[in-house]
């Protein structure tokens, strides 16, 4: 049975791009877009026909010029095939010009109009029901060019409809579908481009993390949007920092204040005579400092307030501890049991490391019955073990073992319940971890591994 | 007698820190600060310098500073609430030559004075006594009791060793370096047979004191008071 431990961190749990269920900035940019090409033509729309309706001359100069275009190119001289404007009456149109004798049969029956009017002509009458349009245009008839003199009579707007249309397509829907899309693909170019840095920025928040806060965000030159919000985050970050660092100096100035009422009573009580009081007193005081220590360290570990790059022998500072416990042990009536096997260096902090062997060692010695040894093992490589042959740890004590002041009893031992939670600290401020396991033979093994020293 | 300057600004402690060390045999002068530690210094010499560091006029370590400027080489032992993992090496940096966090028992007070006025308890004293257990280093004799147990040289050196770190674990490479500086190449079977040896003989000779081998450590010897069994 064996246990990893990762300690859990809100930002852990979250994915690290979190798909939000938001438009994106570019689809807004795009359906704003849409939607102001789409009024901008309904105006333009309106204001066309609004401008005609106003100069029923010039619109009828353009129907004309349109029913003389529809000809124009074309291969037949037969004027028959053109049935002029949508429900117009009184259609006619004839040359003017010196090949009149083609068409005679049709100037029988309307006045042919004289040679004088050979010129792009129009002319709008009013009559008591509706309208008569008549006018000459240029055009080129089976590669000939010829004139044409075109009459008509209608009602109404319905004769003007290809007019409009022709005006709309040419004014209206021309100009502004190109416009439409090239102003798109801008917008995917430009939002893009813009967007950039903020991703940057996203990147970065999403790397910040509560163990280093000195990390910031790198503010972007451009856009001025997003340099100001990153220097806002950033502000954001400064506040949070500051509030931490008040909170971590607290309980360390709290635990240093408490030492010297703690010295003054661990002082008064070695003067009191001797007896079970006194002893029961020096018990306690005795856990208040522990405690006091405790506190200290972990407020140390939790700010990470030492450097951890000086190369460091983990056999040597494991027989330093062991040097330093061993009366300890014995004064328990237990062993320590130091096995060496092989390099084991990494790079850290000595005092650190250290405190790890300590807080494993006496965490070891409080849980661990009887006169059983405690085994510390180190390497190869740069790793190592502590071992007690007590109960070990069952399968629902293993994921609340790293909690602070969490104890297995309450009512028993001396520990607050924070020994583990500061190696944990301490090895993870080394880039390190720490698992447990119950091996063979009873008893529990927490193992603390770092970095290789290399590797760095 | 050995003359002590105390320099703590919290009077409760500093009395009894004083009343303490004045029974451990020592002779206190209490100032509570830098300035008035100072002026002591000038006009008395002192053996060794207790120093608080968080004083009302400065942080002690720059007592500890300046006294190294001006070449004073008296022994200082920093007794302080400063724990923090990089507080003991920077007081030792300063120029300090012993660090005490607070708390602390007079009797490690008292130890580590001896030890820094290079006069360790035991090593001064004409015999060494542990438990039931006596060494005469001059005449390299043995008793346990009044009996005079008869010890090999080389067991005589290593009980010496031991005993006078009573208490505490002497590594390995420590009691080569002490007792087999001269000879040929030692094996560390050759000192563990020994220790073992110098146990059987003890025991024999119904000593009361232990001495443990911490594995892959060293040696240590214990007073009897220290076992709770």
């Amino acid at each position: 049975m064996r246990y990893m431990l990762h300690r859990m961190l809100p930002n852990k749990f979250m994915t690290q791009n979190e798909q939000s269920k938001g438009p994106t900035l570019f689809r807004q940019i795009a359906t704003r877009l849409a939607i102001f090409t789409l009024l901008f033509a309904v105006l333009d729309i309106g204001i066309v026909i609004f401008t005609y309706g106003q100069q029923p001359q010039s619109l009828a100069e353009e129907l004309l010029t349109l029913e003389a275009d529809k000809m124009d190119g074309s291969k037949f001289t037969d004027l028959d095939q053109f049935a002029g404007p949508p429900e117009s009456t009184h259609w006619f149109a004839s040359y003017v010009d010196s090949n009149l004798g083609n068409s005679g049969s049709l100037s029988a029956a309307y006045p042919s109009p004289n040679r004088g009017t050979l010129m792009d002509w129009t002319r709008r009458e009013k009559l008591s029901q509706g309208f008569r349009i008549s006018g000459v245009r240029s055009v080129v008839i089976a590669g000939e060019q010829r004139w044409l003199y075109m009459q008509f009579e209608g009602r109404g707007i319905s004769p003007y409809v290809p007019v409009i249309i022709n005006e709309l397509i040419q004014h209206v829907a021309l100009p502004l579908i190109p416009l439409s899309l090239l102003m798109l693909l801008f917008n995917i170019f430009a939002v893009r481009r813009v967007l950039n840095p903020l991703r940057r920025a996203e990147a970065e928040v999403d790397r910040l993390d509560p163990e280093d806060m000195a990390l910031r965000i790198t503010e972007p030159r451009e856009p001025r949007e997003v340099t100001t919000l990153v220097r806002a985050v950033n502000r954001a970050l400064e506040r949070l920092d500051s509030s931490m660092a008040i909170l971590r100096s607290f309980t360390a100035n709290a635990a240093h204040e408490l030492r010297t009422p703690l010295s003054i009573m661990q002082l008064s009580i070695d003067q009191l005579p001797k007896g079970e009081q006194r002893d029961a007193l020096l018990t306690d005081n005795q856990q208040m400092t522990r405690l006091v220590n405790q506190m200290l360290d972990l407020a140390q570990a939790d700010a990470k307030a030492f450097e951890t790059g000086a190369p460091v022998d983990l056999v040597e500072v494991g027989r330093k501890a062991v040097t330093q416990l061993a009366p300890a042990a014995f004064a328990a009536g237990r062993d320590l049991v130091f096995e060496d096997y092989g390099t084991a260096t990494t790079k850290g902090h000595e005092e650190a490391i250290f405190r790890i062997y300590r807080n494993l060692i006496d965490n070891a010695l409080a849980h661990a019955p009887g006169n059983t040894p405690i085994e510390i093992e180190v390497g190869p490589g740069p790793r190592f073990s502590v071992r007690d042959y007590g109960p070990g740890i069952s399968e629902t004590d293993g994921p609340k073992l790293f909690e602070r002041f969490w104890r297995k009893n309450r009512s028993t031992g001396r520990g607050a319940g924070l020994g583990l939670g500061i190696v944990q600290r301490l090895a993870e401020a080394h880039g390190g971890s720490i698992a447990f396991e119950n091996p063979e033979g009873g008893g529990a093994k927490f193992i603390v591994t770092f970095p290789s020293d290399t590797a760095a | 007698m050995m003359r002590l300057l105390l320099v703590e600004d919290n009077p409760r402690l500093a009395t009894l820190i004083r009343d303490g060390l004045d029974r451990q045999g020592f002779a206190i002068d209490w100032y509570e600060t830098i300035e008035g530690a100072q002026h002591a210094m000038q006009i008395g010499d002192y053996d060794l310098v207790l120093l608080d560091l968080g004083l009302p006029d400065g942080d002690g370590l720059d007592l500890v500073t300046a006294m190294r400027a001006q070449m004073d080489q008296t022994p200082i032992l920093i007794m302080t609430a400063r724990g923090g993992l990089d507080d003991r090496v920077a007081g030792l940096d300063a120029g300090a030559d012993d660090y005490l966090v607070k708390p602390f028992q007079i009797p490690e007070l008292a130890a580590r004075c001896r030890a820094l006025l290079r006069r360790p308890g035991h090593a001064l004293e004409a015999v060494l006594h542990v438990g039931n257990v006596s060494l005469n280093p001059a005449e390299r004799t043995v008793h346990v009791g009044d009996i005079a147990v008869d010890t090999a040289p080389r067991e005589v050196d290593l009980l010496e060793v031991l005993l006078r770190r009573s208490g505490h674990v002497v590594a390995k490479q420590s009691i080569e370096s002490a007792l087999y500086s001269m000879d040929a190449e030692i094996t560390p079977n050759a000192m563990e047979a020994s220790i073992s040896r110098l146990r059987k003989r003890l025991s024999a000779a119904s000593a009361d004191v232990q001495i443990k081998t911490i594995h892959g450590v060293g040696y240590a010897l214990y007073a009897p008071s220290n076992v709770t069994e």
